[in-house]
């Protein structure tokens, strides 16, 4: 398996997923009109990941700007990570980084916690 | 509350910040996103509300792409839109325009109703709700796009359909944003 690494665009985030490391990362803006289709390939990786996950995985998610199609797409990831924590027994951490004044992005972060319940970490971005 | 066209008044040439109208391509969102942001990044002080102001305006554009019906059938192709974004002393106002057929306006006045009728923790849980339960629609989106602007808008959504001919009409939808 290889990683995954697709360089960030206008509308379309970074993705840095190690699958050695378990560290997934999502960084930037996420606000294509056509983001399923972005993310077809992150969901393939990630269904690839399923089958050998590391003993801690941690998801680093730091956008900038979102849209609602891109809200459904990042669900879907998160749904299918959870697989980590029920079947394989292993650990799932998502740290969820928002800009200081952006209070939209933490209430984002919070949504998100309440309705995947994974173990979230909502944390302002120092960057 | 319904009124017979929705009120833009009278704009100056320093207080407009966008103005699109004619057809409407997919290269026209990033277009018009692009010209807007820099404007924006000149004119709003506020890093929070200028955040807040191109959230909406990108759903805004993407709902246009995806739910703009053309003119008449022979141009189906074909979405003309107007998009008209300004600001006053207190406020920014983004504006929009599309054809909508006509038996497409019933259950539109109903999400836009229903979105208008919560409070803002009302509507933050029927995101979550409509996130969690609604699945992804061939055009994208799963309804969220209008609860995520009234959301982000914080203000009541203003709309008004006008009459074209026996098929179309003209949906107008004005979101308001405190300075």
């Amino acid at each position: 398996m290889e990683l995954l690494k697709i360089e960030s665009t206008k509308q379309t985030p970074e993705i840095d997923f190690n699958n050695k490391t378990g560290v997934l990362l999502i960084r930037g803006r996420s606000m294509s009109e056509n983001s399923f289709e972005f993310f077809k390939e992150v969901n393939l990786w990630i269904e690839e990941y399923l089958n050998s996950p590391v003993e801690e995985t941690i998801v680093k998610i730091h956008l900038e700007y979102f849209n609602t199609s891109s809200s459904k797409c990042i669900l879907e990831i998160f749904k299918k990570l959870k697989k980590i924590n029920d079947i394989q027994d292993k650990n799932i951490n998502i740290k969820w980084f928002y800009d200081e004044d952006d209070e939209e992005m933490m209430e984002t972060g919070e949504d998100y916690q309440d309705i995947t319940d994974l173990p979230f970490e909502i944390l302002i971005a120092n960057e | 509350m319904i009124s017979s066209s929705v009120k833009t008044h009278t704009i100056s040439k320093e207080n407009l910040i966008l103005e699109v109208k004619g057809i409407f391509t997919s290269e026209s969102i990033l277009q018009s996103l692009e010209i807007a942001e820099k404007k924006l990044d000149i004119l709003c002080e506020n890093n929070s509300t200028k955040k807040k102001l191109f959230n909406i305006l990108v759903e805004s554009l993407q709902n246009l792409y995806h739910h703009a019906e053309p003119y008449n059938t022979e141009n189906n192709h074909i979405k003309n839109v107007e998009i008209l974004v300004w600001r006053n002393q207190f406020c920014y106002y983004i504006k929009t325009e599309n054809y909508i057929r006509k038996e497409n306006i019933n259950s539109l006045r109903t999400q836009i109703e229903t979105v208008n009728s919560l409070s803002k923790s009302e509507l933050r849980d029927y995101y979550k709700f409509s996130l969690k339960n609604n699945s992804f629609s061939a055009k994208g989106g799963a309804n969220l796009g209008l609860i995520d602007i009234a959301r982000k808008s914080g203000e009541k959504l203003e709309y008004n359909f006008r009459n074209v001919n026996n098929d179309v009409s003209i949906f107008e939808l004005k979101i308001k944003v405190q300075k």
